[in-house]
């Protein structure tokens, strides 16, 4: 067994974070955070140099032809640094499903463009009222007869496949802000299709909105919009294994962002005086730290569970990876509460505000916890999925 | 006793619903119901009408407009305060700087402020924690050197809530420098008009501007300003947080919060039925409806012995903060998990644009109010200095 990291994995690790030291400061984040896209796109430009834009993506389409567990590598960098651009969103998300559900000239057309940093793409799945659900989106695709799409629009006949289109609204699309082309979700004749369609394709508005923890965000209208389909695999079976691939990439993400709060909060503790001595000499608060210290083991632990089930290649494995997925995503939403809510009441009042950074891990590990789920769906679903642990008596032994 | 409310008690709970829902402006009782922030203005308009009525300085002595209540009809006019949603009396004004210069000031200060206060013509600022004196709130460093009839006040006061509309701010202060540091402060009424005063906006993560830096240099105090003697100013603090800690379990708020959850959770679907009927949710959901109601009966049971004659603060008052302030922010918390990711973005508004679906109730306040509650646990004296207070003065350990 050799559950560490591979030399060219942690090399990569250590490059990245030696970048974001110096590059991706608290200044520099701040900057960010407050332009007016809130993202920069000078930095995502280095990251693609850097070559973390296509790490899990086939060479022939402009990657690295890497694995899931290289990306995990970045995200836990990101987590640490609290990178604010859309990699998850268009790295993870986005090129997972083109690379899983895309024809060849649509792998082409899109990855390409995804590893030089040059398009930004967004999954819109969630839908408004319908929480966590992506199962069956009110959302609808249509397919024209050529008569019916020359009698409307006589542009829409001639372009290629653009004679699908796309009718309904999604809401919480991660880095729909920004995005150069959506994959969405939509029904047709009763059956779950996944669609790309370009942001800027008629019939298409957004209104951009940012998350709590600064990551940008967006509800997208589709109005007979034009749109090509994503079927060279099953829909459902690639949404289930692009969420599971997500979620494992934000649990890494989580676990960076929770070692920081951790370190940030056990620093103060031994700087921060109160009654004539650091208050990390109180008994109450050391152990209060250590429980932070234990919760950040489990999740480390889970985010490498997960991690394991996305990468796994063996006979059967897309069950057990999602059942794996979901019994790590528990763990990993009730560390970073936990983390997350002692790191400020540790800090006292400082701990909530913008100046000081602990607050800004706070923030990010609240949305983590109810990105794509939240600990209480989950654990409904795994229970439902038999739980991990075979029944078994003892006395029948 | 062996109803709860005697009969006359329970008349006077039916007058108070009654008088809270006719005289307070919907609008405002509104506001306070869908959790939308408070102007000045509003938070003067209820005050001034309660105080008409009566209500807005019920426990203040009867010549100043208090009202000859027992503590149980105390607990009445502010329970059902908070059910009713009315925006209440600013607790700077009512709870902290009115009781004590009632109880401890000169006769002028009291004709000159008490009226004003009750009517919230003036705004009262609380300037206690400084940068290095939070929890260790004796160990403030800035300083009153007398000179003549007047104090020379230099030094920083922070978290200062709402001092940006703050009229006057009423300062504990170093006189003494040389005796020991509970020794040496007294209490002192400072005009923020005063040259040499400067308030800085301290931004907080939720999103808000509620807390303030104050700097003072060398601004020029009257002694006539000073509530009472001059170093004794430790013993009005704790006489004034004494005070604070009784009214801060808000139960009737956590039961309109608890109710609101409720309310969401009932039209918020899932795969299996409604939010509501998910057993995991509603389980976390009505634990707390249980834990609340511990809370109150141990709060009517430390009230009833006060009816009966004790008027000093009670120690298990600390049990009311340490308990009610964990359960404001698990309710916090149990709203944002009822949005879902439909509760993760920082809107200013439900309403998105034509076209678009509005966003679901409580999308604008649910997680900017959950950021903002972890204030609870750390100001009056945060949960760690409560569990001190219990474990010394109670377990006298
Ligand atoms: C939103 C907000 C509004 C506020 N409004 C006002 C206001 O209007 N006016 C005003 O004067 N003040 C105000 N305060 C200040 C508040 O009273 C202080 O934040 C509080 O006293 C804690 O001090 P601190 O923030 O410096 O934390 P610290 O005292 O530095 O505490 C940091 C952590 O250490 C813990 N700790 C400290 N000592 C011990 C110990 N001996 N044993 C175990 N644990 C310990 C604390 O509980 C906390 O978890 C406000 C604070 C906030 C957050």
């Amino acid at each position: 067994m050799d559950l560490e990291l591979s030399d060219i994995q942690q090399e990569l690790g250590s490059s990245l974070a030696k970048y974001l030291r110096s590059e991706y400061d608290q200044s520099v984040r701040e900057a960010i955070l407050g332009s007016e896209e809130g993202i920069s796109r000078e930095q995502w430009k280095s990251f693609a140099e850097m070559g973390l834009l296509g790490l899990a993506v086939p060479e022939s389409y402009g990657g690295a032809g890497m694995t899931f567990a290289e990306v995990a590598v970045v995200m836990e960098a990101f987590g640490r640094a609290l990178v604010l651009e859309p990699y998850l969103a268009t790295a993870v998300l986005g090129a997972n499903a083109v690379v899983a559900a895309g024809t060849e000239e649509q792998k082409q057309a899109i990855l390409p463009g995804v590893c030089e940093g040059s398009v930004f793409l967004a999954f819109a799945g969630y839908e408004a009222g319908q929480r966590y659900s992506l199962d069956s989106p009110a959302t609808t695709a249509t397919t024209a007869t050529a008569s019916q799409g020359l009698a409307t629009d006589g542009t829409t006949a001639s372009a290629g496949d653009a004679s699908v289109t796309l009718h309904g609204e999604k809401c919480s699309v991660l880095g729909g802000d920004v995005a150069d082309q959506f994959i969405v979700t939509a029904v047709e004749d009763g059956e779950l299709g996944l669609f790309l369609v370009d942001a800027s394709a008629r019939g298409v508005s957004r209104i951009a909105h940012r998350q709590a923890d600064g990551l940008g965000t967006a509800s997208v209208l589709f109005e007979d919009a034009p749109a090509q389909r994503l079927d060279s695999a099953p829909a459902a079976e690639v949404v289930a294994e692009v969420l599971d691939t997500a979620n494992a990439a934000i649990m890494a993400e989580a676990v960076g962002a929770m070692e920081t709060s951790l370190k940030m909060t056990a620093d103060y503790l031994r700087t921060r005086e109160q009654f004539g001595a650091p208050i990390g000499t109180n008994q109450a608060l050391q152990h209060r730290a250590a429980d932070m210290y234990a919760s950040l083991e489990d999740a480390r632990s889970m985010a490498l569970f997960a991690r394991l089930a996305v990468t796994a290649e063996s006979e059967g494995a897309e069950k057990d990876r999602h059942r794996d997925v979901v019994a790590a995503k528990i763990v990993v939403d009730g560390t970073a509460r936990h983390i997350s809510q002692e790191s400020i009441q540790m800090h006292g009042g400082i701990g909530m505000t913008m100046e000081y950074p602990i607050g800004h891990y706070a923030k990010r590990l609240t949305v983590i916890s109810r990105t794509f789920d939240d600990a209480d769906s989950l654990t409904a679903e795994l229970a439902q999925l038999g739980g991990l642990i075979e029944p078994h008596a003892a006395d029948l032994n | 006793m062996d109803t709860l409310l005697s009969a006359q008690e329970r008349d006077f709970a039916r007058q108070m619903r009654q008088f809270y829902r006719t005289e307070i402006p919907e609008s405002l009782r509104f506001k306070v119901a869908t959790g939308q922030e408070l102007s000045k203005d509003d938070m003067v308009t209820s005050q001034r009408i309660l105080n008409r009525h009566g209500c807005a300085v019920p426990h203040w002595p009867e010549e100043w407009g208090g009202q000859d209540w027992t503590a149980v009809q105390r607990h009445i006019w502010l329970e059902e305060m908070q059910l009713a949603c009315v925006p209440q009396p600013l607790p700077f004004n009512t709870s902290m700087v009115g009781p004590v210069i009632a109880a401890f000031g000169s006769q002028s200060l009291k004709e000159r402020f008490l009226p004003d206060t009750a009517n919230l013509d003036i705004w009262w600022s609380q300037g206690f924690s400084e940068p290095n004196a939070g929890s260790d709130l004796a160990s403030l460093k800035t300083s009153a050197v007398r000179d003549g009839e007047t104090y020379i006040v230099n030094g920083q006061k922070t978290w200062t809530t709402l001092g940006q509309y703050g009229d006057w701010i009423f300062t504990l202060v170093r006189t003494d420098p040389s005796v020991k540091k509970q020794a040496g402060i007294s209490f002192l009424l400072i005009d923020m008009k005063s040259s040499g005063v400067t308030v800085r906006p301290i931004q907080l993560i939720d999103g808000g501007h509620e807390v303030n830096e104050v700097f003072f240099d060398n601004v020029v105090v009257p002694v006539g300003n000073r509530v009472g003697e001059e170093n004794k100013g430790w013993t009005y603090a704790k006489f004034l947080l004494g005070n604070e800690r009784t009214g801060i379990a808000r139960i009737g708020m956590s039961k309109v919060n608890l109710a609101r959850a409720k309310a969401y959770a009932a039209v918020t679907k899932t795969a299996r039925g409604t939010l509501l009927d998910d057993p995991l949710f509603s389980a976390r959901l009505t634990k707390l409806e249980a834990e609340l109601t511990a809370l109150e009966m141990t709060q009517l049971r430390i009230l009833s012995t006060q009816a009966a004659g004790a008027d000093a603060p009670d120690p298990r008052s600390s049990v009311l903060k340490l308990k009610g302030s964990q359960l404001q922010e698990d309710i916090s918390e149990l709203l944002v998990d009822v949005l879902g990711p439909q509760g993760l973005d920082f809107v200013a508004d439900r309403v998105q644009a034509e076209g678009f679906s509005d966003l679901p109730l409580g999308a604008v306040d649910a997680l900017p109010a959950y950021f903002n509650t972890r204030k609870v646990t750390i100001y009056g004296g945060s949960s760690e200095v409560q569990r001190g207070i219990i474990s010394k003065a109670l377990l006298g350990l």
